[in-house]
Order: structure tokens, then C-alpha cells, then sequence
């Protein structure tokens, strides 16, 4: 279970970095997904091109309406409360269970987005937080919110060449709720089902967030809707099986039940914070 | 070190194999440098049944590509039990004419380091021309099934039948409930995968491999038979070996393969095993289905078991025993420690387009353990009675032992209705049963499930040519060394890894010597030191060896009193041994001035008396039908029904294995058991797609439980001594691992048996458990009135 | 190939190594410190840990040039750590170790949990190890091992630095 072989360099600052990104050449921030696909010869590069430590991508800022993660924050940063949480605890809690502390020590939140694996946390969590990435790239800078970012099972909109540099997060409202479910065959396993509920967010909608359902971590409009409307418990399950059918190709029955209970789980805890 | 007060035997002595782990310092194959080392990827199939029209080595490098053709010389062993009806097809290090499963080795590369070797393997192409895969271990015995093996009648290695009493009265019996059950496929998952280094010694003109195993002495045997060498010039050292449960006690290709390239390259050759290869093509183990009948009569009293038992075997048998013993033991086993005295059980050990099935500890047991305790609480339910009060009317008791079961097996000692008891009683069987009353506060569902097991260790002969073995590990071997200063080595047979040997065997030989156990070193794992011996496997070790050591310790003391009392000028008869020291009435000589005695002043020896303190002994117990550890086991789980979660709520063991040598051990055998029988129960299985490609390669998708997974066991011990052997100890390695499934599926059962669920297939996965009970629940709504009778 | 310098256990060695080789691999095959152990090689197993710059990390997903610059300790360098030392300490007394195989991770990850917090229950302790696979003991002599550790050493532990 070696990788083929590939070169190496790290990058000094960005603007090496994206030079150096050329032709089957791949970023590489803390590895903790990349290197195991590597060594498993399921993916390979000619390049890794290392960003985990670039200022640019280190750096975390906050305002009164926004925190700025830097892309190459790790899991064990934001579990730690050393970088600031919009979600107002809610990042903290998510990286708390998010794989095995060594792992959160190297992992990053933005290669766990480029990653886009579909049961991940990081993306059903900035999704329901409504987060926004910067990107650069060999034509310059753009932004897109990560819900548009992530296409598909392990697809992004990211171009060869391009780096995610850090995440916009705008700050929950003070009397926000959130809540959080995870359903996992065992600890630290990638989740069989993960669900992220932001309640009374200001003027915000709801948003209540599933991942390791559909293709990709997704809002559930008509459950989220749902639970605006303070439907009943009757109703929020049928809007459950209603957006499952549209993010799946056939839910099966247990696919109901395990997805609909972790629906009402979260909210269940985001109801009691 | 402090002596115990009631002495060795039954000290919780600290382990001496602690130190150099705690260090980082322990040594397994892997950590092995020697000069020049070259090591080795394989080329495995990617396809699970199908002809092999070619392999194409890479032009550049064909001298570092060996395939079928170029250890074509390398005997093929025959595998299995030596009984005629059973059929083995060969198995080669390479597959050759087909290939029979994914993952089976078609070539081997060799290069300056793994990752080089790797690259070599991506560019050997192998062109296989699929053909159907058979995957299910039922449907393969099916006339129209595809055949693995050309000339055989069927897809079965045997078929076979276990009957007992008169099956035919059975028919008439007011209760008859028929069940079909599953155990699936799993990995043994040592932390240590298999691991071999193997090199051509041209000073000793030996071949001396490194291997990670569980019996080098037995391996040796095999390679030499195979690669056409004489014994005496090969030699297996198994170093530190991290962990083998039954994993790393067969012939497997693999290391075939790179003993036969060692003999061919002036270079050491080394493979260690990755974890993928370990989930693919390691051996795998359970897979048994039970189509079952059992019958009792209104009163709850157990009749008898019908059906079949089928066993997925995968493509090979895997030498020396094959998989005949796991489905043979399943039959035996299969009335647990009830009186049933009817039974009529047809076996079939099945051959499979996966990977040989080799043992794992319980081999066999926790499949017919899991079929048993979940059919004796489905009688309870259809009768409307209490699991406990089925198990307390069926259950042999002390006064009926020794009895010989329907299966076959003699259990010799013991009290099993009272290790029933003390279970119900630790597990607090009724607070659960007024707790379920309540109901949880958070939805979940409480069950509480017991199961009870039995273990048969310290078989020898009887036993072992009884079931056919080609190999019969009749006995243990003990070289017992006593240097001039006095302190003592002893060789073994058997093979430490992990269960403590050089602790508790130093236990019995300080016990019998007298002598501090820090002044005892335990040797093993190397064939050009240690005597014969069969290695570590079926709860075997601290009967067999255990007893070799005890006697080649007391001959040790034998001449240490003759020669004490020479010197003493006494009589051997009027002196005593004490604490390294033979004493007569006047004065007394430390072992250390015997043993130099012995070894270099041979002067001082008495007319007649040979120099050196060395014994060699060989041990089997006087009677060789085994003697029967057992427990019964009691669980509480709370069940979430949608998702269907089960978290363990508090575990109990209640169980008893005679004279325990070194009890902090004997826990720790039965917690790490059991965690391994939780991980059968709920958490691990490796799935087959359609075509045969296994699902679940990595630790990703295999899941072995953690930490949080496993409860702290609360364990009571009770000690009825065996009869047979030395202390009275029986072997208990297994235990841990056979009732967990049961018990825990009765658990689940439990929880929901007032809605008839079916819990009857492990791993008992969320899904799983979620789909039985919303199966029970639409079930039960559509016909309530007759489920709530 | 290229030559890197890695600090390792407080000494600079200077060491040749492929890209794609993983700091695990080189501390094993070229720096020849074999308490680092290999069990899955994908970051589940956690045999491999070893602390890169204080954090406990998977030797196995980080390749060496990765590490280079950065301080790395193993197992090896922790012989006189006092914190280990307690531990191992429990480790023996409580039976938390049969093969030995997961041993140098288990400790290395039980040392990381003490020196960032207190563990005041089994839970936190099964939680904090729930990524240290063993497969021989099923894990309570190593649970009560790290807990007994940790009362231990509450007073003399230095804070997170």
C-alpha cells in the first residue's frame, strides 16, 4: 500500500503555489485524505504541490457579521477554539467528533471540502452555515458558496489549478439554534448519516443540513421549510421522505428511517440549546 | 518479585513481556534488517473465477517477476482431513489454469523496497477470461452452480451428517420451530498482518525464514514438504508476533512463495502483508448458515435439532487441516450444554470463489453457539416462557457430569446451571425486566440476552485422529536448562503472541523448581532451538505446554536432589528443596552450586550421575477427549429502532476454567475475547458484490471496534479444577469470543420480542437490526391480535 | 530521491528519501526506529502515531518531506518522558497490553490526552482513544491504565503549551 511515485515541492507563498500547479500536479494541505487515496493507487499525481503551511492559508479573521477560515485551518484548530467559531460553538462540536484526534492535528477544513466526500462533515456544516470559499487561481480570484462548490460525489467546481484559500462564514445571529446528529457505524467512522440544524438564524431560513444521504451535503428545502412552518412531527417526516426522494435514487426503507431520525435528532438538540 | 501467598500457581503476576513493548522495543518480522533485503509485491487476481490465459512479465525486469511457471517445482501439499470423501483441490503458491478467488496471488515482484516493488506489479498484466462467480455458499450446491474445481460432483470439499438418538421420533414433538441463521464472513485482523523474510544461509546451507505464526515447528514441516527440502535445512523464527487468533496457523501462498524465491536469490526476500491484502486474501473466517429445526415438547424441555449446516469455505483448503473442522465443530456443538438427545445434522463444508477459510478463535463455536441460545430463546418465546427458565430446565447439571453429549463431546467438570445463575444475577436479570416495563426516557428499547458456552481444550490424540487431523497435536514439549549459576531457560513448543507464556509457564516451572520466576526464561518461536511442538491455537498452550514444563521441571528437580544431596552427604530421600536451595537436616546447597556442580566441576557429581541439567519432556494429558471451560454470558443493550444502534448497556461473564496460573491473564484473555466476539456480533463482515468482489477492503468499510465499542466486562470466575490435567487447568484463549454473538442477538431480541422480531444474521449491523424490526412491527400491525397472544 | 534533515527524538539526522515515502516508512527503513508500528497504513489502526511538533499524528499520512523542519518524536524518544513513564507504569499493573503491536501508539496517544486535559471518565478516555485499534485486550486494562495515569499525574502535568 505505497503511492506511485510522484515530486514534491512546497510552495513559499501562494502565488508559488498556483505556479507550480500545473498539469496533474495536486495541492496537498494536511494529507489525511489525499495520502491514504494515494496509497491505495486509487489516485496519483505527478506533483503535490504543499500548501499546509502558507500564511495565506493559515490565517483566520473575524468581523462582526463574518469569520474567515483559512483553508489549511485543522480540525483540531477549530476543536480547540483557536480559531474564532461563527456557528458560536457549533464548529467546535462538529470537529470534536470528526474522525480520531491525530487525524484532526494534520486534516484541514479546506481539503476536506475539495475532498467533497459525501458523507464529510466540514461540508454539510459550512453548507447550513451558508459559507462562502475564496478561491484563486491561475486567472485570479473568485468566489463561490460552497453549496454551489460542491457538485457531486467527490467533485468540486475546482479547476486544476486552483487552491481554496479560505472560507467566508457569516456569524450565526446571537438567538441562532443549532444542533447537530450523527449516526456512525462507529466512532470516528465517516457518518452513515449527518445532520447540521441552524434555527431562528435572524431574518435567515432555516436550514436544516444532511449529508451522507445524496451525492452531496445538502439543505433539505421542503424539511427545513417544514420546520419554519412548526409543523408537526407527522409532516417533518414526510418532508423528510420528500427530500430524500429528490436527493436519492431510490431511498430504501431503512434509508428513510435512519436519515428521518437523525433529521429529528438534530433538531431535537437544536430545540433544547 | 513477591511470591503470591498460596504460592506461583494462581499469582496475578505482571507480565515479563511487558517491558520491551512498553519501550517500543519488541521485535516483529517487519522490524527485521538484513543486508541486502529485496521485498516483494504480489500480482493478485482482480477477478474472482476465471481461466488465466497469460501473464505478461515486463521485459526489464522479467528476472524480478516469478509466476506459477517458475515455481512450478514447488510441491503442492495436500490439505484437509485424510478422509476420503473429502476433496481438495490443489493450491499452488501461484494460481495456475484458473484463478478461484479475488485477491489470489498470481505473481510475485521483487524490488529494492515496497513502494518499487508496487510499480513492478502495475506493469505485469495478466489477462483472465471471467467465469461465474459462485458467491453463495447454499446456491453453490445447486446442480446448474458453476464448479470451481472440473471433475467434482459439486461444489462441496465434503457432505456429511452428525446424527444421535432417533431424529424420526422428532416429528411428532408439539413444538417444532424451524429457523434459518447466519453468521457472516469476517477477517481475523491481527493487529499485525502476516509478515515473512526469508533467506538462502550459505555458512549453514539453511533456509531461514522469519515468519509471523502461530507454530513455526509445524510450518517448518510444511515448507520442507513443499519446497522438497530435509528438515534439517530449514529454519522457521517467529519473533515477537502481533497477535494471530487462528490467522497465522495455516500454510498460506504467500509465504510459500517467498521461501521458494529466497532458495533462487542471492538476496534476503521479504513480504509483509498490507492491510488491504489482509481484508482480501487473508484467511477469512465464520460464514455459516443454519437451516435448523428444533423441536421441544409443551413443557420447554429441548428435544432435538434437524437442518443443515452449511459452511462457505472459500476456494482452498488451506494445509494442514483444511475447513472440515470449523463446519464439524459447528455440528458438535450445535446442543450446547442442554440434554438434547436427538439429533440429525447434515454438514456441508462448501467451496466458494473467495478466500480459503482458515480458523479464528472459537472456530466453529460461536456460529453453533449463536444458533443454539437464539433457537432455545425462540422456543422460550413461542411458549411464552422466560429464556432463563428454558435454559434452567435443559441445562446439564454438576451431578450429570461427566456427559457425553449428542455431539459428541464428553464434558468433564464443572457447574453450569450455577454459572447460569450467577450471570442472572450479576446482569441484575429482573431490574432489567421492571426497567423494560418503564420504558426508556430517550425511545430506545432495552434487551437483555444470555448465552452460554462451552470450550474444549487440552484435547490430544483422542481427539485430534478422531477428526482426521493430518497434523495430531497430541502433546507439548519442554526443554528445561539449568546453567551453572543456576538460573534456567526453558524452550517451548508452543508460540507466544500475546497470551502471556513467558509469564505463566515461568509461573509453573518457579512453582515446581522453587526458584523466583525472574531467575525463569521462557524461550520459543526458533526451530533450531526448541523441541518439537505443535504452536498456539485451541485454547492448547497451558494444558500442553504448561504440563510439559511442570514435568520437565520436577526431572530437573529429581537430579538437583540427587546431586543436593551428595553434596550434602545426605541421602537424596532425606533432603528437601526450598527457594532455590536443597536443605537437609544439617546444612544446605543452592541450586547454583548444583548446577555448577553439574556443568563444570564434575568431580564433585556422585559415581553414576551424569553431568548438565538439561531435560527434555514431552506432555498430553491422561485423557485426551479434552477437558470444557465454560460461562455463560449476559448482556443489556439499548436499541435505537429507527436507526438501529445498539449500544452494549453492561456485559457480565460468569465462567470457569479450572485452576486459573495467573488470573490477571485469564481476564484479559476473556475481555479481549469478547471484544472480538462484539465485533462478530455488530460491527465486522466482508460483503461479496455479484461478482465476487469483496466489499470491504480497507478499515473504512471494515469495521473493527474501538474503545467506545466495548463495555468493561464484569467478570465472575468460579474454579472446578479438571480431572486430567496438571493443577487442574483448562484452556480458555477462545471463550471470550464464542457467546458474544448470542448473546448479544438474544439481547436484541429481547428488547422486541414482544413484537415477534427476527433477529437471526450477524453482524448485527444498524441496518440489520432496523430492518428487523420494522419488518416485526408492520408484521405485528397486520396481524395484532394473534402476535399478542 | 532528495536529501532532507529531520529532527527526530532531538536529533537533527539527515536522511534520503523518495517524495512518496511516508515519514512512517523512513523512521522504520531508513532511521531504523521500529517502535513505530504499521497496521493499516490509511489512518484508521493508529499504530503509527507519533507527535510531529508536540500533536499527535498518523506517521503513516505524512510524508517525510512533509516533516521536514518540524520536531518528531516516537516512541524511542520518549524512554525518559515522565509522563510515559507513569503510564506505562499502569500499563503493566493493569494487564493494557498483550501482542504489544498497538502498544507504542496507544501510549503515545494516552500521553497526548493527559497533556491537553484530564480525563475524568471512561467515557472521555474511550473517546479520546477511539482511534488506537487493539486487538487483544479489548481495551479495558488500557482504559483503566490511562485513568489511574491520569490521577496520577493531574498535579505534576505541565499545562498545553
Amino acid at each position: 500500500m505505497k503511492p506511485a511515485p510522484f515530486d514534491y515541492v512546497r510552495a513559499k507563498s501562494l502565488g508559488e503555489a498556483l505556479a507550480a500547479l500545473g498539469d496533474d500536479a495536486m495541492p496537498l494541505a494536511g494529507g489525511q485524505s489525499l495520502l491514504p487515496l494515494l496509497g491505495l493507487r486509487m489516485a496519483s499525481a505527478r506533483l503535490l504541490v504543499d500548501i499546509g503551511h502558507l500564511d495565506e492559508l493559515r490565517q483566520s479573521s473575524a468581523t462582526d457579521a463574518t469569520v474567515t477560515l483559512g483553508a489549511a485551518v485543522t480540525h483540531a484548530e477549530i476543536e480547540d477554539g483557536r480559531v474564532p467559531d461563527p456557528g458560536h460553538g457549533l464548529m467546535r462540536s462538529i470537529a470534536r467528533k470528526l474522525a480520531y484526534r491525530a487525524v484532526r492535528n494534520q486534516g484541514t477544513i479546506g481539503g476536506s471540502v475539495a475532498m467533497a466526500d459525501p458523507a464529510a462533515d466540514w461540508p454539510a456544516c459550512l453548507v447550513a452555515l451558508g459559507a462562502t470559499a475564496r478561491i484563486a487561481g491561475p486567472d485570479g480570484e473568485r468566489r463561490v458558496a460552497v453549496t454551489d462548490l460542491i457538485e457531486d460525489i467527490y467533485t468540486t467546481s475546482l479547476v486544476p489549478g486552483e487552491i481554496i484559500v479560505s472560507f467566508d462564514i457569516p456569524r450565526l445571529h446571537a438567538a441562532a439554534k443549532t444542533g447537530t446528529a450523527k449516526v456512525m457505524r462507529k466512532t470516528g467512522a465517516f457518518a452513515m448519516s449527518f445532520v447540521v440544524a441552524v434555527l431562528h438564524d435572524g431574518d435567515q431560513a432555516d436550514r436544516i443540513v444532511l449529508a451522507g444521504a445524496g451525492r452531496r451535503a445538502e439543505r433539505l428545502a421542503e424539511t427545513s421549510d417544514a420546520v419554519a412552518a412548526g409543523m408537526d412531527e407527522a409532516a417533518l417526516r414526510a418532508a423528510v421522505a420528500a427530500d430524500l426522494a429528490g436527493l436519492m435514487d431510490a431511498p430504501d426503507d431503512y434509508a428513510v428511517r435512519l436519515h428521518t431520525a437523525v433529521v429529528l435528532r438534530a433538531l431535537a438538540e437544536a430545540r433544547r440549546s | 518479585m513477591v511470591e503470591h501467598a498460596g504460592g506461583w500457581i494462581g499469582a496475578s503476576l505482571l507480565r515479563k513481556e511487558d517491558a520491551r513493548h512498553l519501550l517500543g522495543a519488541g521485535a516483529f518480522v517487519a522490524d527485521l534488517k538484513l543486508r541486502g533485503l529485496r521485498d516483494v509485491a504480489f500480482v493478485r487476481s482482480d477477478v474472482a473465477h476465471g481461466v488465466l490465459t497469460a501473464v505478461h512479465k515486463p521485459d526489464d525486469a522479467a528476472t524480478r517477476v516469478f509466476t506459477a511457471e517458475d515455481l512450478a517445482w514447488v510441491n503442492v501439499l495436500e490439505a484437509g482431513p485424510e478422509l476420503a470423501a473429502f476433496r481438495s483441490g490443489p493450491y499452488p503458491p501461484f494460481a495456475s489454469g484458473k484463478v478461484r478467488y479475488v485477491g489470489q496471488p498470481v505473481a510475485a515482484c521483487v524490488a529494492q523496497n515496497r513502494a518499487h516493488a508496487e510499480d513492478l506489479a502495475e506493469r505485469v498484466s495478466v489477462e483472465i477470461d471471467a467465469l461465474p462467480a459462485v458467491i453463495d455458499c447454499v446456491d453453490a450446491l445447486a446442480p446448474d452452480a458453476a464448479r470451481l474445481f472440473d471433475g467434482w460432483p459439486d461444489n462441496a470439499f465434503i457432505t456429511s451428517r452428525v446424527t444421535e438418538g432417533d431424529p424420526a421420533s422428532l416429528a411428532a414433538a408439539p413444538i417444532r420451530l424451524h429457523r434459518r441463521l447466519r453468521m457472516n464472513r469476517q477477517a481475523t485482523v491481527s493487529l499485525e498482518c502476516r509478515g515473512i523474510v526469508a533467506h538462502y544461509d550459505a555458512r549453514l546451507d539453511e533456509l531461514v525464514i522469519h515468519l509471523s505464526t502461530q507454530g513455526p515447528h509445524v510450518m517448518r514441516r510444511g515448507f520442507a514438504m513443499a519446497l522438497g527440502l530435509p528438515e534439517h535445512k530449514i529454519r522457521v523464527i517467529a519473533p515477537d508476533v502481533g497477535g494471530g487468533f487462528g490467522g497465522k496457523n495455516r500454510m498460506m501462498p504467500e509465504e510459500l512463495a517467498i521461501a521458494a524465491i529466497a532458495m533462487k536469490v542471492p538476496y534476503p526476500v521479504r513480504w509483509i502483508e498490507d492491510r488491504r491484502e489482509h481484508l482480501i486474501a487473508s484467511v477469512h473466517a465464520r460464514e455459516h448458515v443454519y437451516d435448523l429445526t428444533i423441536s421441544a415438547d409443551t413443557s420447554g424441555v429441548l428435544l432435538g435439532i434437524e437442518g443443515d449446516v452449511f459452511v462457505d469455505a472459500g476456494a482452498y483448503a488451506l494445509w494442514p487441516s483444511g475447513p472440515f473442522m470449523e463446519t464439524s465443530m459447528a455440528a458438535r456443538n450445535l446442543p450446547g450444554p442442554y440434554r438434547i438427545r436427538h439429533l440429525d445434522i447434515r454438514t456441508h463444508t462448501v467451496a466458494t470463489n473467495k478466500a480459503p477459510l482458515g480458523p479464528y478463535r472459537g472456530v466453529g463455536r460461536p456460529g453453533a453457539c449463536f444458533a443454539i441460545e437464539r433457537l432455545v430463546d425462540e422456543v422460550a418465546h413461542a411458549l411464552g416462557r422466560e429464556p432463563i427458565d428454558i435454559r434452567r430446565l435443559n441445562m446439564v447439571t454438576s451431578a450429570e457430569l461427566p456427559y457425553d453429549t449428542a455431539g459428541g463431546l464428553r464434558f468433564d467438570t464443572g457447574d453450569y446451571p450455577a454459572a447460569l445463575e450467577t450471570a442472572i444475577e450479576r446482569i441484575g436479570f429482573s431490574a432489567v425486566r421492571a426497567r423494560q416495563k418503564t420504558g426508556e426516557p430517550d425511545g430506545r428499547v432495552i434487551g437483555v440476552g444470555i448465552a452460554f458456552y462451552s470450550e474444549q481444550s487440552g484435547h490430544g490424540m483422542a481427539e485430534w485422529t478422531k477428526r482426521k487431523s493430518r497434523v495430531v497435536p497430541g502433546y507439548e514439549s519442554a526443554r528445561v536448562r539449568m546453567l551453572p549459576d543456576g538460573s534456567v531457560v526453558i524452550h517451548v513448543g508452543v508460540q507466544n503472541h500475546g497470551q502471556g507464556h513467558e509469564t505463566s509457564l515461568a509461573q509453573i516451572a518457579a512453582h515446581e523448581l522453587g526458584l523466583d520466576p525472574d531467575r525463569i526464561s521462557i524461550r520459543y518461536g526458533d526451530t533450531a532451538t526448541a523441541p518439537f511442538g505443535f504452536g498456539t491455537f485451541a485454547s492448547r498452550s497451558i494444558v500442553f505446554s504448561g504440563g510439559a514444563v511442570a514435568r520437565s521441571c520436577r526431572m530437573i528437580v529429581e537430579k538437583l536432589r540427587l546431586i543436593g544431596a551428595h553434596l550434602l552427604q545426605a541421602t537424596p530421600d532425606a533432603v528437601r528443596i526450598e527457594h532455590g536451595r536443597v536443605l537437609s537436616a544439617t546444612g544446605s546447597v543452592s541450586f547454583a552450586e548444583i548446577a555448577a556442580a553439574a556443568s563444570i566441576r564434575q568431580e564433585l557429581l556422585p559415581d553414576g550421575v551424569e553431568p548438565l541439567l538439561e531435560v527434555v519432556s514431552t506432555y498430553e494429558p491422561t485423557d485426551s477427549r479434552g477437558v470444557f471451560s465454560y460461562g455463560t454470558h449476559a448482556a443489556v443493550v439499548a436499541v435505537e429502532p429507527e436507526t438501529g444502534e445498539v449500544e452494549i448497556l453492561d456485559y457480565v461473564v460468569a465462567e470457569d476454567c479450572g485452576t486459573m496460573i495467573n488470573p490477571l491473564i485469564v481476564d484479559g484473555q476473556i475481555q479481549g475475547g469478547i471484544a472480538q466476539g462484539i465485533g462478530t456480533a455488530l460491527y465486522e463482515e466482508i460483503p461479496f458484490s455479484d461478482l465476487g468482489q469483496p466489499l470491504a477492503t480497507t478499515f473504512a468499510d471494515y469495521m473493527v471496534p474501538g474503545a467506545s465499542e466495548i463495555p468493561a466486562v464484569d467478570i465472575a470466575h468460579a474454579c472446578t479444577p479438571a480431572l486430567v490435567t496438571e493443577y487442574g487447568v483448562k484452556g480458555m484463549g477462545e471463550g471470550g469470543a464464542i457467546a458474544p454473538p448470542a448473546a448479544l442477538a438474544n439481547a436484541i431480541a429481547d428488547a422486541f420480542r414482544d413484537i415477534g422480531v427476527r433477529i437471526d444474521e450477524t453482524p448485527l449491523t444498524p441496518r440489520r437490526v432496523s430492518d428487523a424490526v420494522a419488518a416485526a412491527r408492520s408484521a405485528h400491525a397486520a396481524q395484532p391480535s394473534e402476535a399478542a397472544s | 530521491m532528495r536529501t532532507i534533515t529531520l529532527s527526530v527524538n532531538g536529533e537533527d539526522l539527515t536522511v534520503t528519501v523518495e517524495p512518496r515515502e511516508s515519514l512512517a516508512d523512513v523512521l522504520r527503513e531508513r532511521l531504523d526506529l521500529t517502535g513505530t508500528h504499521l497496521g493499516c497504513e490509511h489512518g484508521v489502526c493508529g499504530a503509527c502515531t507519533i507527535e510531529v511538533d508536540g500533536k499527535a499524528t498518523r506517521a503513516c499520512l505524512i510524508l517525510a518531506v512533509m516533516a521536514e523542519g518540524r520536531r518528531i518524536t516516537t516512541i524511542e524518544g520518549l524512554r525518559d518522558d515522565p509522563v510515559a513513564a507513569v503510564l506505562r507504569r499502569h500499563f503493566h499493573e493493569q494487564h493494557a497490553l498483550q501482542c504489544g503491536f498497538c502498544t507504542p501508539g496507544m501510549l503515545i496517544m494516552a500521553r497526548d490526552l493527559l497533556n491537553r486535559s484530564t480525563p475524568s471518565s471512561e467515557k472521555d478516555v474511550r473517546e479520546g482513544l477511539a482511534g488506537q485499534m487493539c486487538r487483544c485486550t479489548g481495551y479495558a486494562g488500557i482504559v483503566r491504565a490511562v485513568l489511574a495515569a491520569a490521577d496520577e499525574t493531574t498535579s505534576t502535568r505541565s499545562p498545553t503549551p
